[in-house]
């Protein structure tokens, strides 16, 4: 009875996941190296031809390395199978510094827009460009419309995006959300490292993630690691991040102040 | 002094003549109006006119102060001869007001001259008669020095045939040097570099329209019809371009030139036609356009680029890298795409330079990936406050930033950054520039880059600054 249940549930499953991906039923998936990380998702693994956002917290959420590092790392397979284009509003992205991590930068193409209506328009047309596999958006809010636009885009080419949201400096409280049509939703915090015992200086780089929302997935939290960062050597066929403990339910949705929710 | 500089056809004929004195002038004819001499807005509407040529032949030479040469090799069949082309050029200086004289010889020494001594107005010598157009003038036609001039008149050698047919050994000697290359140089036996405006550009296409054209349809449409123009010699020949400049030339003599750059060099009309047609909002026609004008610059080979395009990219060129590039530099600017490249350099601000995005990539090796380095570096490094550090060589126990009190948990360092003493004079190196930078870690796992400036002095507070964040 059961084994009846799991199975209709299973082809339930694929039936609205076909139906979200506008019509498409392979949608593609990349798998993060981990069961325990893949299980999250539905098709095992970061869903690709659609995009994720990720964003900070405190003052992250100006300065957005954090969230940027981990997308980065995440996205660094793809990077490296196509072309791969970041859209900033302020050029403050050291491209050492992303090749530190293991991301192929020297291929990066930066573009810097102007604003965030302009922003949201490159990265579109990024995503609808025929040899990019990823592209990487720095801005503040997606909102419903723009959220769909950037979807249809990256089911035209299979292209997979990564919003790292972002406020400009000096702008105000950073505007609410109305939902969203990404496909995942992040947070990322930088986390204490762990350094061998006996040794000097600082371990692989660490980040607390939270997978808010998993369109088909379920939520979850993890503790990651930088693989393969700051080494000489070139990882290959490991995965660029690192499981490094799931978090219990209480370190998820941090109760917020009161004062904001109202 | 003052000394009259120019002179009116009626100034002359009342006896008038440039370099007399302005009180012998005035004397002259007590009626006398005079205005200031302007050299330099003289200077400045010459420019404005030889700006204004390109409409005839794109390489323009100025010729101060009152001379321009265009070079019409090649340009003067759009027109059907050169006569006609000189007939339209004499038109619409005419309709402007301008006073003018107009030649066209082979050479520009003997156009000059032409233009300066000739008979008539407009001067058309017909190809290898150059010699013969010369022999009537002035020896002084030739542009020689004053004095060489005088010389060879006193001599009673009046007329430049004369000239012509002496001995060059003794004319050398004689007249000088000079003298013999400005003949060469008319009879185009010598070459004369002339410095054009813009370098003559051979890929150039042109458009004119019986009717003033000015809707934007009919921009959008012209604009391809030029473009396929011009594509169509540069497919012949193997060749794209990485630059075209489209102008619109109004029927008022102003040109509104608009610009579009390639990544990687291309030809194809339909694509530069799509870049330009935002820009055509822009254009304001007037009384309506005449001419349209289409230069490529940046003129390459392309056919192995785009084979190796076609090989990455499963789809057509249309939906590509290369014409993303394109759209985004052209819509943002060109400096807002880019691609960050190498450069073999300690000092992290210097160590990635933005490059075309579709350039090949240069030299200089890749970043060291072992050497930590921060995710996003501040353009300007913020300054820190209310750093602890136990001894002036310590990465810092504690520090404030952005009103913040970060607490150290791991830091990892110092890698001291100096200047590149061997890129100065050994003179102009400080030793004392130094950076010592140190990759810390607070309480939270938020990663920075600090440093401290300048060497451990005592009595001194050594000054901290956040030059990036790791993430």
């Amino acid at each position: 009875m059961s084994g009846f249940r799991e199975g209709r549930l299973a082809t339930l499953k694929a039936k609205i996941a076909a139906l979200e991906a506008g019509g498409r039923a392979d949608s593609e998936s990349m798998p993060l190296g981990d069961p325990r990380l893949d299980g999250a998702f539905l098709n095992g693994g970061l869903p690709l031809g659609q995009w994720h956002e990720f964003a900070g917290e405190g003052l992250e959420a100006e300065t957005a390395a954090a969230p940027a590092a981990f997308a980065a790392l995440l996205a660094s397979p793809l990077a490296r199978r196509g072309e791969a284009v970041w859209i900033l509003r302020r050029d403050d992205l050291f491209a050492p510094g992303l090749a530190g991590l293991g991301f192929p930068a020297e291929r990066l193409i930066q573009v810097c827009a102007r604003d965030e209506a302009e922003a949201l328009a490159v990265a579109e047309d990024a995503l609808a460009t025929v040899g990019v596999s990823a592209v990487f958006a720095e801005v503040e809010a997606v909102d419903l419309t723009a959220g769909r636009r950037l979807q249809l885009a990256c089911e035209k080419r299979g292209a997979t995006g990564f919003v790292i949201r972002r406020r400009p400096y000096g702008g105000g409280p950073s505007k609410a959300l109305t939902g969203s049509a990404a496909a995942t939703r992040w947070r990322i915090a930088a986390a204490p490292s762990a350094p061998p015992p006996d040794e000097f200086g600082l371990g692989a780089p660490r980040w607390t993630a939270w997978l808010d929302r998993c369109r088909g997935g379920r939520p979850a939290a993890w503790l990651m690691e930088a693989s393969g960062a700051y080494s000489d050597g070139e990882e290959d066929g490991t995965y660029p991040l690192r499981l490094v403990a799931e978090l219990g339910d209480r370190e998820l949705a941090p109760a917020r102040p009161l004062r904001l929710a109202g | 002094m003052r000394v009259v500089c120019a002179v009116d056809a009626a100034g002359r004929r009342a006896g008038l003549f440039v370099g007399q004195k302005a009180t012998d002038a005035a004397a002259l004819c007590p009626g006398l109006v005079t205005a200031e001499a302007e050299p330099e807005a003289d200077a400045a509407a010459l420019v404005e006119l030889a700006d204004w040529c390109v409409r005839f032949s794109p390489a323009v030479a100025l010729d101060p102060p009152d001379g321009l040469f265009l070079d019409v090799t090649g340009v003067a069949h759009l027109w059907g001869s050169e006569a006609e082309l000189a007939e339209d050029l004499r038109a619409r200086l005419a309709r402007n007001g301008l006073p003018f004289r107009i030649a066209i010889a082979d050479t520009a020494a003997a156009a000059w001259a032409v233009a300066h001594q000739g008979a008539e107005t407009i001067g058309v010598v017909p190809p290898g008669e150059a010699a013969a157009a010369l022999a009537r003038l002035r020896p002084s036609a030739l542009r020689l020095s004053p004095d060489a001039a005088a010389q060879i008149e006193r001599l009673g050698l009046r007329r430049l045939d004369q000239v012509l047919a002496l001995p060059r050994a003794p004319l050398a000697r004689r007249f000088g040097a000079e003298t013999l290359m400005r003949i060469d140089q008319a009879l185009g036996r010598a070459q004369e570099a002339l410095s054009f405006r813009r370098p003559a550009n051979p890929w150039f296409a042109r458009l004119a329209f019986a009717e003033p054209i000015s809707a934007l349809e009919d921009l959008q449409r012209v604009s391809f019809d030029v473009a396929a123009k011009l594509c169509e010699r540069l497919e012949r020949e193997g060749q794209g371009a990485r630059r075209f400049d489209l102008a619109f030339h109004r029927l008022d003599g102003k040109a509104h030139p608009l610009r579009i750059g390639l990544a990687l060099a291309a030809r194809d009309p339909a694509r530069i036609a799509k870049l330009f047609a935002p820009k055509l909002e822009t254009v304001d026609p007037g009384f309506g356009i005449e001419v349209v004008t289409l230069a490529a610059e940046g003129v390459e080979p392309v056919t192995g680029r785009q084979v190796r395009l076609d090989a990455l990219l499963d789809g057509g060129l249309e939906d590509g890298l290369a014409p993303l590039v394109d759209r985004l530099a052209n819509r943002l600017g060109e400096d807002r795409v880019w691609r960050a490249v190498p450069v073999e350099s300690h000092i992290p601000e210097q160590s990635a330079r933005a490059a075309r995005p579709l350039d090949p990539a240069p030299e200089a090796a890749d970043w060291p990936t072992d050497i930590p380095r921060p995710l996003r570096l501040f353009r300007r490094p913020e300054p820190l406050e209310a750093v602890v550090a136990l001894t002036p060589d310590d990465p810092p126990r504690q520090f404030e930033w952005r009103k913040r009190l970060r607490r150290v948990r791991h830091a990892e360092g110092p890698e001291r950054i100096g200047d590149e003493w061997w890129r100065k004079e050994i003179g102009e190196v400080r030793t004392d520039a130094v950076r010592d930078y140190y990759r810390v870690e607070d309480q939270e796992g938020q990663r920075f880059w600090v440093y401290r400036e300048g060497l451990y002095a005592p009595g001194e507070t050594p000054r901290w600054f956040l030059h990036g964040l790791f993430g």
